[in-house]
């Protein structure tokens, strides 16, 4: 088996002279017993497993919504206990701050009256619902799952590329990743002590229990989706059939009397906290966009009476938001009293004159977002778009500066990937995923995304990207 | 008690589970029939196609007469087993089987889907111009054919006996006996018609692929033994309580679902029209047969099918 190491970059398997790693040793000892032909069986089997289970995303825009298969890389990702502990400990006083964040501007707005961040830049966002200003979510969170990503520099520094506060996808992935490989490279897995992730589903499905409204009761979880056409699909479902909840759709549910109650053949039943993986603006027609044929008419009334409980909380969104961001170092500071644990990565914010100018001069340079789009939708990669490109870009940014930001752009960290017989580096990006109900929890690994294309950039599954199984490893005894 | 829309899926579920069972049975037995007799008898190879297709009416309005019986047989063929616009083609059913079993999964156990899904995914892959060779649609459809029994048997060996697998059940009993109905009430005329004068092992032949379109010759033979005499597999194919494929013993199982679906206290309107149905069928079907009245009565059975249909879907799915 042929290894190819990167020229330049940060990789997670070799460093700088090409030696490996020494967590990576037992592992490449293992794979170099393989040969080629051990190594393309197991990979027809694994096509075949993903393939006959259906674990598959939905493209838009392809006719019918295509169902693919996301594509996954068998050489795992592995993160020794010390570093974890360092993206734990961070993401933790993240989402605590995040949810202090989310509390104050739908309350006092004391950050804002405070000028840590610009009142005008967080009640402009279109994620930020003045129509749920002074409701207190139960138990005072408003993020319940989130999924934050994160990106290593040249010097393998992790940073927080973005914070997803909504709708948080992949967590699915992680779990069929770790089946996947321990059904075709059993043989990995026994050498390294891996945490085990399994429990999520339970750990979620306890998080959710939590914030019932009806005490002392069984409380009634479900899981609403759009439908069987979202991108997500699987994923609604994989979590409904692991919970053992119901998965509902909006057209499942009705209000009556201020409560909420899903149809069921035999009468209905009421349904107390809802694991949404619908968009804020179609959870209630009667609430947000008159078109939300996706939701439930009402359901905010119910909501907002506390009869029944939303998961993420409507309105988290503003605190995802790709120019709040900018902001959460100084938020952090200003809430917990503390530095920022894990860096991020410098923005520019195309609302402010200065920033704008700056980022109209070095567009060949820079990344630019939306910063209400995510999945990599609506965004320039600046160094590698055409001079024509960049100035139809420009042109667009000046008609809503404040809708975009623009950050260096980062030179991913690398991963050996196989690829036609040879393991190549490719750029990935890492995504764990965190729940909060009694507690923090962060689940000990997470979804490692791979742009498959030699150079790319780009690891969206939505654009050409694949993802590994990624090990988090126990601290060793002491 | 299920959601109302998961109850909707799993019937549908069931429905083209059976359906798609039925065309690919009735596509391998017509395509033996037919060429069986092609040399012997052209209009009864002609017949049989004909027949699938009124069975199956999923092919456009108005085929053109002139077409050879070559190109009959290949369009049907084709048009039954892989035609993604055959509303009756067994990828057709596959496919919408496979579509309500991704919108109710939760429902569903890995292995009912990993079976399903891997049928339909083999069914997908077979091109136009593989299927064009006999041999290679004989084992294409018997490989497909079996995907549907162990998907059917994972049904019945993996799923909790909740109010989820009665509806579908009840999607594949319902399924079940109208298509028999459908196949009895599309055969029987030309089969009547026909003297047993003429070619004895010809008109045989016949009978026995009606019986094996239904997959009952073997339970035929079980009670008759190997004679084929067509007032007794009239009345085998109508009455007989035993064998799954029969009329009365398919309004049985859908009374008895629905029965088991109803509240205790209250008979439900769809309920008591196929009770109604399995009564006559159990107490006074062979009387018809005598008095030759066997195709309205079978108008009368496809019509309180239809309308249990829509009964159960008021009442359950609220459409």
């Amino acid at each position: 088996m042929k290894w190819v190491t990167p020229k330049t970059g940060f990789d997670e398997v070799f460093d700088a002279r090409g030696q490996a790693r020494p967590h990576y040793a037992a592992l490449i000892s293992i794979l170099e017993s393989f040969t080629k032909e051990d190594v393309e069986r197991r990979e027809r089997l694994q096509q075949l497993t993903l393939r006959n289970q259906g674990i598959t995303f939905t493209v838009y825009g392809e006719k019918e919504g295509l169902e693919r298969i996301f594509p996954f890389d068998f050489v795992p990702r592995i993160i020794p206990a010390a570093e974890w502990k360092g993206i734990q400990d961070g993401l933790v006083q993240r989402i605590t701050t995040l949810n202090l964040f989310l509390a104050d501007v739908y309350g006092d707005q004391k950050c804002l009256k405070d000028g840590v961040i610009p009142a005008e830049l967080v009640l402009s966002r279109k994620e930020y619902k003045r129509a749920l200003l002074g409701l207190v979510p139960p138990r005072k969170i408003y993020t319940h799952v989130v999924g934050t990503d994160l990106i290593r520099d040249d010097r393998g520094q992790y940073l927080i590329l973005e914070d997803n506060c909504r709708v948080p996808s992949g967590v699915s992935y992680v779990l069929e990743n770790r089946n996947l490989l321990s059904r075709v490279f059993p043989e990995f897995l026994g050498a390294y002590p891996i945490r085990p992730i399994k429990d999520y589903p339970t750990l979620l499905l306890e998080t959710l229990r939590f914030m019932a409204p009806r005490r002392g009761q069984n409380p009634v979880v479900v899981v609403l989706s759009p439908g069987i056409h979202n991108s997500a699909y699987f994923e609604h479902s994989f979590l409904a059939r692991e919970m053992g909840v119901p998965l509902v759709e909006g057209r499942d549910l009705l209000v009556e009397g201020n409560h909420l109650f899903m149809r069921r053949t035999h009468g209905k039943r009421q349904v107390d906290v809802i694991y949404r993986r619908i968009d804020d603006d179609f959870l209630d027609p009667l609430a947000f966009r008159r078109d939300g044929m996706l939701g439930v008419p009402g359901l905010i009334n119910v909501y907002r009476e506390g009869n029944v409980a939303l998961a993420n909380a409507p309105g988290a969104g503003v605190a995802d938001d790709k120019s709040v961001y900018a902001y959460m170092p100084k938020l952090i500071k200003y809430y917990l009293g503390e530095e920022a644990l894990l860096p991020q990565v410098p923005t520019y914010l195309g609302g402010k004159k200065d920033d704008f100018k700056y980022i109209a001069e070095h567009l060949d340079q820079l990344v630019v977002k939306t910063t209400g789009d995510a999945g990599g939708y609506g965004m320039l990669m600046g160094p590698f778009a055409a001079a024509k490109e960049r100035e139809t870009y420009l042109a667009g940014m000046k008609k809503n500066p404040g809708g975009y930001i623009a950050q260096p752009l980062v030179e991913l960290s690398t991963h050996p990937t196989h690829i036609d017989g040879r393991f190549e580096p490719r750029r990935v990006d890492l995504r764990p995923f965190i729940l909060y109900g009694d507690r923090i929890r962060v689940l000990p690994g997470g979804l490692t995304r791979v742009a498959l294309r030699a150079g790319s950039y780009v690891v969206n599954s939505s654009q050409g990207g694949g993802s590994k199984d990624t090990w988090v490893l126990a601290p060793r005894e002491p | 008690m299920i959601l109302s829309r998961v109850a909707d899926g799993l019937y549908w579920m069931g429905r083209y589970l059976e359906r798609a069972e039925n065309a690919a049975r009735l596509l391998m037995v017509s395509e033996e029939l037919s060429t069986e007799v092609l040399g012997l008898d052209e209009n009864l190879a002609r017949g049989e196609w004909r027949d699938l297709r009124s069975i199956f009416p999923g092919f456009p309005d108005g085929e053109p007469p002139s077409r050879s019986l070559a190109a009959l047989a290949s369009t049907s063929l084709r048009g039954l087993s892989i035609d993604p616009e055959n509303r009756y083609s067994v990828f057709y059913s596959l496919r919408k089987a496979r579509e309500n079993a991704r919108s109710v999964r939760e429902a569903l156990s890995l292995e009912v889907f990993i079976n399903l899904n891997e049928t339909y995914r083999e069914l997908e892959g077979q091109t136009r111009r593989a299927l064009a060779d006999p041999a290679a649609f004989r084992s294409a459809m018997q490989s497909t054919h079996r995907g549907l029994m162990s998907t059917v048997g994972a049904i019945e060996h993996t799923l909790t006996r909740d109010a989820g697998w009665l509806f579908l059940k009840l999607g594949e009993s319902l399924e079940r006996v109208f298509r028999t109905v459908v196949i009895l009430r599309t055969k029987l005329p030309a089969l009547v018609a026909t003297e047993p004068t003429v070619d004895l092992p010809l008109f045989y032949s016949q009978w026995r692929s009606l019986l094996r379109g239904l997959s009952c010759l073997e339970n035929y033979r079980k009670v008759f033994g190997a004679r084929l005499e067509p007032i007794d597999v009239l009345q085998f194919l109508l009455f007989d309580a035993q064998t799954p494929r029969s009329v009365r013993y398919g309004a049985s199982a859908v009374k008895e679902h629905l029965d088991r679906i109803s509240s205790a206290s209250e008979l439900s309107q769809p309920a008591r029209i196929v009770g109604k149905l399995a009564a006559e069928l159990s107490y006074q079907g062979h009387e018809l047969i005598r008095d030759g009245q066997i195709l309205s009565f079978l108008d009368h059975v496809q019509a309180e099918l239809g309308r249990a249909h829509d009964a159960l879907s008021t009442q359950y799915f609220g459409t």
